[in-house]
């Protein structure tokens, strides 16, 4: 039985982002959150601005309209190491762990914000969530596979017990039923222990079916969004995320 | 004011000015960043010398070096050209594209440190340290050389033989080739995709640069008579670099005016500020370091584009066409598809069990699939499906571990990008690669593959010789152009257009080779609906005409209006085939994207 | 035999001098991915530091607390000011090698505008003269080749168990990631600049002693042999240029035992141009 987390969970309310890299806007006026204790999906086709979403909500990208608030705070183009601060911790989809640090030091980095005595009872939880890194803490991270370098991409997250989570993609480049295992038994588990998470996936399937909420996006828009049940109910649901079927100058339902 | 002093001054300026232009031509038009430029002023300064020097037991024998076969006017400046060019060759391997922009720079200023050291302490090769002295001067023996009026015509000589190079090195970039040179600047990697053989243009330019900067140093050594390594040091390149950025890299008469202002104008400048016993002797050289200093960091923070910048090469269009019965000759129609694929072999593009691997994954799994010619197919896919890697395979940038690729019937699985381009099978990019200082014209017409002037012997030819083919080109622009509606942007820096238009400068520029068959990466990314469609509409009326196009998308909505067939991909193999409407009722289809 | 041992002793010191510069300059590449070419200038700059405080009648190793303090701060300034301001905007690599070299000539030749050309030296006792196995070196020697050893020995610490050094070695590896992380990714950068910037005026001090008389253009060819020594060890990585100085060093002054001695840091050259064409990550970096 994994190890009770005991996260001091926090909403994420991002409404009406308006974002990109200077130049056209690659996202439009998006309005998602994540609620305490819940899982909260993005799925839709490569191109949609689901990764650049969870950048603006970090600060890696500029917001150019719209809030984004951790719990009471407004976080909105705060730089990254401040929404860190607020609680928010983000796995990026690649890039995810300090390949020449071994897995120890990575795991400290993860917990740089921790007062020096509390460092080493994060690493045992960690480790308790994750065991197959006990083995390696003396491993430089870039030598890991692909599968364990995620593991140590989210125990270095959650060395800092962040109220949100926010995850890029976790699975991509991961073999079927690892990425099930880590959906299933991680993801699930953060928000069991009263964390909001919000994760941003291609495998709508797998991740559907964890989630409490979902965004389907498209072109840079939220197209529909719901519980999966009720997304599922849909006629457009299939065509909305199989592309650009959401056309809102089209009544819903039309083929 | 004395007359040797102007004399000394004109000469140092026209020396000064032809090594800029060398260095302009390299560096502001070429984009290649030689640190070790002043190795070849030194080079044609040394060959000059010992070509003109007596041999080395004359004079007393106090010097001793290689060479020395006393021979006359112009050959010393004739050899100074040559010897400098010809050392510039050994220069390329550091310039290749492989080794990081900044690496190479240093790689470049240490050889000129290393090389001037050498030159310093193998005493028997250039006399080391000391250098040359008592170098004869041009024609010695019949005219005095202290005589203001060889001295005069001296001065007008080395004018004037700055002026035909100023000359020369406008003629090159003026032409196509120059074009094409400034395209390897602003984006060396898509100049590479359009056929531009980045080694020899960069070579061609090395050599070039050399050739024009061992004249200038054969001209001074020439008149000062003496030329040791302290005249050369590194230091001297980092001058020549800062006139060039002060006045304006990219525009030659930028180049001349940083080199009257800078070497020249720092030199003369000392003249005018009194000396005084109780300052330091050194501190008014100290200074005029630390000021060109200062100067480089200014200008490159302020004003790198330097006191004039490069100018736009606008390119009139006429306003109407000509009636046709002014024609003589009948034209044949301008088409934007190569008449061999037009009319050729139904299956344009063939392939058979590709294979390829990245990092142990299997990136692209035996795919095997035709083209018919004619068609607008779509290829789509989850991401990590394979598409790109596929797309560049077809293209030719990326080598198949295994499997054939044929188009038009003609095995090209082994065939470099850049030959497949000129048979006609064309890609774009999925990433901004416009020309950014370039206009939407130059961008077009730089994708051109045949054009007399797109080498250094048809640039050097002049423009009677390219401008048939110019013409005919841009004639072919203004169509493409008229195509998408774009006409009145023909004039604007590509790099000022919105993203939309960007991608329709791509799309245009891939036309202008003439291709038989579109290799498209997401050209729709990014761009608003209404633009994706109006290049939808177009790209359907070219396949009308003939053109066979291949298009990765995600935004289904066009492959559902405009694609058929469309390939699905996923985990490396093609999944299925057909219309959109076919795909969405198919169970596995659905299953790979929902599972991603 | 005897001119070979004393070569090994010359080139324990030079391999010593240059690890201070080399770990320095590699550790400035590694976190803010900038060639610092003005380098070889600020350890000229923190050489005639300590010779103002040493013709005040001070010792040499008062100076050299002094040169450590002008070059950190100095070095600081150059990065914050100048550097950063630049990547900001985008600027190219090669655009970034022309600006420090522009700040090279302010620094060197404003150092010359100061104190002019000439050469000078310090005045210091150099010791008597300790002989171990052959080699024989003077007890200011044996105190640069210390120093060095208990440079290298914090530098190891610094980044080895030390949460900034970690720190360090993160914003180097990912400065996004280590962002992510809740690191203050520019103060890190500011702390490193200001303690390379202190190797790097160390490194000029002891560089100026182990020359005997320098003048503000001594450091240039030296430049190179840092350059030889980072890229041999391969550019960021520490504990390569430490292996690079002892390298470069041995191999510069032991050559001097068999060829003119005017030529002995062509090698340096060679092995510099040799890594940049053939492997640019150096000895201890990833293969590309």
């Amino acid at each position: 039985m994994p190890a009770e987390l005991g996260l001091r969970g926090l909403p994420l309310r991002a409404q009406g982002i308006t974002a990109g890299y200077g130049g056209d806007p690659v996202i439009r006026a998006i309005t998602v959150s994540a609620v305490p204790g819940q899982v909260a999906c993005l799925v839709g086709p490569n191109g949609s601005g689901k990764s650049t979403l969870l950048k603006s909500l970090v600060g890696i990208v500029p917001v150019t309209a719209g809030t984004v608030l951790v719990g009471e705070r407004d976080v909105t183009n705060r730089p990254p190491e401040d929404v860190a601060r607020a609680g928010v911790g983000y796995v990026p989809q690649v890039d995810d762990v300090f390949g020449p640090l071994t897995v120890r030091e990575n795991l400290e980095m993860g917990g740089y914000l921790l007062r020096k005595g509390q460092v080493a009872g994060h690493i045992d939880r960690v480790l308790a969530v994750f065991p197959r890194l006990g083995a390696m803490l003396g491993r430089p991270a870039g030598k890991l596979s692909g599968g364990e370098r995620k593991m140590l991409a989210m125990g270095r997250v959650l060395m800092l017990d962040p109220g949100v989570f926010l995850l890029d993609e976790p699975t991509a480049n991961l073999a079927p039923r690892v990425a099930a295992e880590l959906l299933e038994e991680h993801v699930r588990q953060l928000a069991a222990g009263g964390a909001a998470v919000l994760i941003v996936e291609q495998r709508a399937r797998a991740v559907l079916a964890i989630a409490d909420q979902t965004y389907v996006l498209g072109g840079g828009e939220v197209r529909m969004q719901g519980t999966p049940a009720e997304l599922g109910a849909r006629p457009d649901f299939i065509e909305s995320f199989l592309g650009g079927r959401g056309d809102h100058a089209r009544p819903p339902g039309s083929s | 004011m004395n007359t040797f002093y102007v004399i000394n001054l004109l000469i140092y300026a026209g020396v000064d000015a032809m090594a800029c232009l060398g260095l302009s031509q390299q560096f502001g038009i070429a984009g290649v960043t030689n640190f070790g430029f002043i190795i070849f002023q030194a080079a044609g300064g040394y060959a000059a010398a010992i070509l003109a020097l007596p041999p080395k037991s004359a004079n007393g024998g106090f010097q001793s070096y290689i060479g020395g076969w006393n021979l006359p006017f112009p050959v010393p400046w004739i050899g100074a050209a040559i010897v400098g060019g010809v050392i510039a060759l050994p220069f390329t391997f550091l310039v290749g594209r492989r080794l990081r922009g900044d690496f190479a720079a240093v790689g470049l200023l240490v050889t000129a440190v290393l090389l001037n050291l050498l030159a310093t302490n193998y005493v028997p090769l250039l006399n080391g340290d000391a250098g040359l002295s008592l170098i004869p001067q041009p024609l010695q023996s019949r005219y005095s050389p202290q005589s203001a009026a060889y001295q005069w015509t001296f001065a007008l000589v080395a004018v004037v033989l700055c002026a035909l190079v100023y000359l020369f090195v406008r003629r090159i970039t003026e032409s196509p080739y120059g074009r094409t040179l400034r395209a390897m600047r602003d984006n060396d990697v898509v100049a590479d995709s359009l056929g531009k053989n980045l080694l020899s243009l960069r070579t061609g330019m090395l050599v070039l640069g050399g050739a024009i900067a061992g004249l200038s140093g054969g001209i001074l050594v020439s008149y000062v008579t003496t030329w040791s390594p302290a005249a050369w040091g590194y230091a001297e390149t980092v001058v020549l670099f800062a006139a060039v950025i002060i006045g304006g890299a990219g525009n030659h008469l930028g180049a001349v005016l940083g080199a009257i202002l800078v070497p020249v104008g720092f030199e003369e400048v000392t003249r005018f500020i009194p000396t005084s016993n109780s300052l330091p002797p050194n501190l008014i050289p100290s200074l005029e370091w630390v000021a060109i200093g200062l100067l480089i960091v200014v200008f490159l923070w302020a004003r790198p584009q330097g006191i004039l910048p490069e100018r736009k090469r606008v390119i009139t269009l006429p306003q109407a066409a000509p009636a046709p019965a002014a024609v003589a000759a009948p034209q044949a129609p301008l088409t934007l598809v190569r008449p061999a694929a037009a009319a050729g072999p139904e299956i344009v593009l063939e392939t058979a069990g590709l294979t390829r691997d990245f990092g142990g994954v299997r990136a692209v799994d035996g795919v095997s699939l035709s083209v018919r010619r004619g068609t607008l197919t779509g290829l789509i896919g989850p991401n990590g499906a394979g598409k790109s890697t596929l797309l560049a395979m077809l293209a030719g940038t990326l080598r198949p571990a295994s499997g054939t690729i044929a188009y038009l019937g003609q095995d090209i699985t082994g065939t470099p990008a850049f030959r497949r381009a000129r048979l006609g099978l064309v890609r774009t990019f999925q990433l901004a690669s416009e020309f950014k200082r370039l206009t939407v014209m130059e961008n077009l017409l730089s994708a051109v593959p045949a054009n007399r002037g797109d080498s250094l012997r048809g640039a050097v030819a002049g423009r009677r010789y390219w401008a048939g083919d110019e013409a005919a080109a841009i004639a072919r622009a203004r169509l493409v152009l008229r195509r998408f509606g774009l006409e009145d942007f023909a004039n604007h820096y590509a790099g000022d257009l919105s993203g939309g238009q960007r991608r329709l400068v791509e799309i245009m520029r891939a036309l202008m080779a003439e291709p038989g068959m579109l290799l498209l990466d997401e050209p729709m990314a990014g761009v608003h609906p209404n633009l994706a469609r109006r290049i939808g509409h177009e790209l359907t009326a070219l396949c009308r005409e003939g053109m066979t196009i291949l298009m990765v998308e995600h935004e289904l909505a066009i492959m559902d209006e405009f694609c058929d067939p469309v390939v699905v991909m996923a985990d490396g193999a093609v999944l299925a085939q057909g219309t959109m409407a076919q795909l969405r009722g198919r169970r596995e289809v659905v299953e790979a994207y929902l599972a991603g | 035999m005897a001119l070979f041992l004393a070569s090994v002793g010359f080139g324990l010191v030079t391999a010593s001098v240059l690890a201070i510069a080399a770990v320095g300059f590699t550790l400035q590449f590694g976190v803010t991915d900038v060639l610092n070419l003005a380098y070889g200038a600020i350890m000229i700059a923190g050489a005639y530091v300590a010779y103002v405080v040493n013709q005040a009648g001070l010792s040499v190793w008062i100076g050299l607390v002094a040169a450590l303090a002008v070059c950190s701060a100095g070095s600081v300034l150059l990065n914050s000011g100048v550097y950063a301001p630049f990547q900001r905007r985008g600027t190219s690599p090669i655009t970034m090698v022309i600006v420090s070299l522009g700040m090279t000539l302010i620094i060197e030749f404003g150092v010359e505008a100061v104190a002019g050309g000439t050469s000078v030296s310090y005045t210091m006792a150099q010791g008597r003269t300790v002989q171990a196995g052959g080699l024989a070196l003077t007890a200011v020697q044996l105190a640069v080749i210390a120093l060095s050893l208990v440079v290298m020995a914090g530098v190891h610490a610094l980044l080895r168990y030390t949460k900034l050094g970690k720190a360090m070695r993160a914003t180097a590896a990912n400065r996004t990631l280590a962002r992510n992380c809740g690191i203050r990714t520019g103060r890190i950068i500011t702390v490193t600049w200001a303690l390379t910037g202190a190797l790097c005026g160390l490194a000029g001090v002891v560089f100026a002693i182990d020359s005997g008389s320098f003048n503000p253009t001594s450091t240039d060819i030296f430049l190179v042999l840092i350059l030889a020594a980072v890229f041999l060890g391969g550019p960021g990585q520490a504990y390569g240029a430490m292996l690079g100085a002892v390298i470069i060093g041995l191999a510069t002054e032991v050559s001097a035992a068999f060829i003119p001695a005017d030529y002995k840091y062509v090698i340096a050259f060679v092995v510099l141009l040799a890594m940049l064409g053939l492997r640019p990550t150096g000895l201890l970096g990833a293969a590309q």
